[in-house]
């Protein structure tokens, strides 16, 4: 019992760290909530399994995600540019557009893949033993691939140039485009690179975890990321690190020892959501919010 | 010559003879669905026309809200669904008739209102919506959960609620329960309207435009948030009992997020922050929901999904290129007005920047 709370935890933590982080990037870059973000994570599912080895194009797995990925990724800068990019500065708007738009994705979806399950192929057979436990080669995949990812992403934005501008546009908008920063077309790629980070955890997910795609799993990965971000504090990396493990340990905590967990998992994020911002707005490590004004 | 008089004819006979407040548009269009029956609607017309006005009183209720206080909230489906279910609680449990159980709900979910507001209306903006986003889902899966199907019915919900006036003719019961809706609807846009044009409205709109000022007025910011609060969850979850007895039923999908998200769609067709733009938005909503998309598009039952994709996609164009709404643009249009002259017709402005500094450590 609990070998299998550890190693999923691990898993689940390292995959919401990676749908998270995309949030808080967006978030702290740009300051659109967005509203839409697990519509990437459900896109992506879906995604993978069209182009995957089941699906209309029979590709290699390894294909099928990155092609996955880069779709999902011109989705989102199309997005961006028609529904965002006219009322970023209106904070209201943008909740309610981005959550219509999160709704015309699930109807889409709907219409396009029907209302019922959609089996998301793994993308690796085969399993491993570890503290004598077979776990999937796929979740250990997916993990180290997050893992990897995510340090990547951390290097992107605290050594290059690009990572430099958006720090810059984080910091001050205004003085940032004074200095020559587009920060449109950096909004833009920025809200890619977020959306891309939430396509390939839908797809570790979907893949390695449920097994099964289906078009209302935007909404919990939303709660979720939502969560792990208050939770590690909003715009912060590294905390989203930390709060995405300790939101990965609780939930498989729950599945695990709950008897029928298996139903109440889904409202674990939720919950978690109401609770920590009922209770503690500012965040585990007592970071201040600016929610004044 | 010729036109220039004609033009000078128009503009001072729209400056004199429809210089009329919006309100007086809205009492006209009360004074429509009146007599509107008398030409003889068949029953599932009139069925339609009272679920429209129960729609309206949510919308509305919405409006309260968002368009005064700009608390937004995206799970207004807790109060409508919620009083719903609590009707039927009561009406199965104790078999109490409807004018007792209504107000009972009525009162439980403003209780509740209360309960959840007072730490919800800590956290605002983007905080505020997801909090009361997850609310109608936590509950909702509760009411659905699987060992409580004793008390709830599952999946199923309610069934077989009774109408309202069971003793009349068939054909007579919808036309009563029109007349009933349409009631409500009136004595609850009014009470509406006049707590929106109220001195507590002008608060309301005070700490939308700027809260710090209103807490520097001595303004006890959070008492009246959740007094807006409470008001709106009171009139949405009467909405919900009334919709539970017309349909005769209470199901785990009137908590579901498509419920949340109707009072949007209706809000913004209507015009947000009017009270009465949601009345028209409610119309339009059911005239194209009921006519355009199914007598005159026919979309086949399985590409039903696609209603909602439409709605969804009107409110982001709506947004994009037209936010002051239909019931705005109509009587902008009718008084000939560039800039909308007070904060009664104008709506206060909804659109407003949070601070949006953060570091990426």
């Amino acid at each position: 019992m609990i070998e299998a709370i550890i190693i999923d935890g691990l898993v689940t933590g390292a995959v919401f760290a990676l749908l998270a982080v995309g949030f808080t990037l967006i978030y702290g870059v740009a300051g659109v909530t967005n509203l839409a973000h697990g519509s990437f994570f459900m896109l992506g599912a879906y995604m993978f399994s069209v182009f995957g080895p089941h699906g209309f194009l029979k590709l290699e797995a390894i294909q099928a995600l990155i092609l996955a990925t880069i779709f999902v990724a011109i989705i989102a800068s199309i997005f961006y540019r028609l529904s965002i990019n006219p009322i970023i500065d209106d904070a209201v708007a943008v909740l309610v557009v981005t959550v219509s738009v999160a709704i015309i994705f699930q109807q889409i979806v709907l219409l396009v893949f029907g209302p019922g399950f959609f089996v998301v192929p793994p993308f690796t057979s085969g399993s491993t033993a570890i503290l004598g436990l077979m776990t999937p080669n796929s979740r250990l995949v997916s993990a180290v691939i997050s893992m990897a990812l995510f340090i990547s992403l951390w290097i992107f934005i605290s050594r290059t140039k690009i990572g430099a501008a958006m720090r810059a546009a984080s910091q001050d908008r205004e003085v940032a485009m004074l200095m020559g920063i587009n920060t449109e077309r950096l909004y833009m790629l920025t809200m890619a690179i977020s959306a891309a980070l939430a396509g390939i955890a839908g797809i570790f997910i979907a893949s390695s975890t449920t097994g099964v795609a289906a078009a209302s799993m935007w909404l919990s990965p939303l709660a979720m990321s939502f969560a792990i971000v208050i939770l590690g504090g909003l715009g912060s990396i590294k905390g989203t690190l930390i709060g995405a493990f300790i939101i990965g340990y609780a939930e498989s905590a729950v599945a695990n020892l709950v008897p029928e967990g298996g139903a109440i998992v889904s409202v674990v994020p939720f919950l978690v959501m109401v609770l920590i911002l009922v209770i503690r707005p500012k965040g585990l490590f007592g970071k201040r919010i600016e929610m004044e004004e | 010559m010729v036109t220039t008089y004609l033009t000078r004819i128009y503009s001072s006979f729209t400056a004199h003879v429809f210089d009329i407040p919006p309100r007086m548009l809205a009492l006209l269009l009360f004074s429509f669905l009146v007599v509107l029956p008398i030409g003889g609607l068949n029953q599932y017309v009139l069925g339609i026309l009272a679920s429209a006005n129960v729609l309206a009183i949510f919308a509305a209720s919405w409006d309260l809200l968002v368009g005064r206080t700009g608390q937004i909230s995206l799970g207004h489906a807790l109060f409508f669904g919620g009083g719903a279910y609590i009707t039927a609680l009561l009406f199965e449990n104790y078999g109490l008739p409807f004018w007792i159980t209504i107000p009972i709900a009525v009162l439980i979910t403003t209780l509740f209102a209360l309960l959840i507001g007072f730490p919800c209306l800590r956290v605002k903006g983007p905080y505020l919506a997801l909090v009361t986003m997850a609310f109608p889902i936590i509950i909702g899966s509760i009411v659905g959960w699987a060992p409580l199907v004793d008390i709830f019915h599952g999946e199923i919900g309610f069934r077989g609620l009774p109408r309202f006036f069971p003793f009349l003719k068939i054909q007579d019961q919808a036309l009563a329960e029109y007349y009933l809706t349409l009631l409500l609807l009136f004595i609850s846009s009014v009470i509406l309207y006049k707590i929106a044009n109220s001195k507590t409205g002008i608060v309301l709109v005070s700490i939308l435009d700027d809260e710090v000022a209103s807490k520097a007025s001595g303004i006890n910011v959070t008492r009246y948030k959740l007094m807006a609060f409470a008001i709106s969850g009171l009139f949405a979850s009467l909405a919900g009992c009334t919709q539970a007895h017309l349909l005769k039923l209470a199901n785990p999908p009137m908590l579901s997020l498509s419920w949340s998200f109707i009072p949007v769609i209706v809000t913004f067709l209507g015009g947000i922050g009017t009270i009465y733009g949601p009345l028209l938005g409610a119309y339009i909503y059911y005239i194209l929901d009921r006519y355009v998309l199914t007598i005159l598009v026919k979309i086949p039952p399985e590409f039903v999904y696609a209603k909602l994709l439409i709605f969804t996609a009107i409110v982001v164009i709506l947004i994009l290129k037209w936010p002051r709404g239909l019931a705005r643009f109509t009587t902008d249009k009718l008084q000939d007005l560039e800039e909308a002259r007070d904060i009664e017709e104008r709506g206060p402005k909804i659109w407003k920047t949070y601070k949006k500094k953060k570091k990426i450590v």
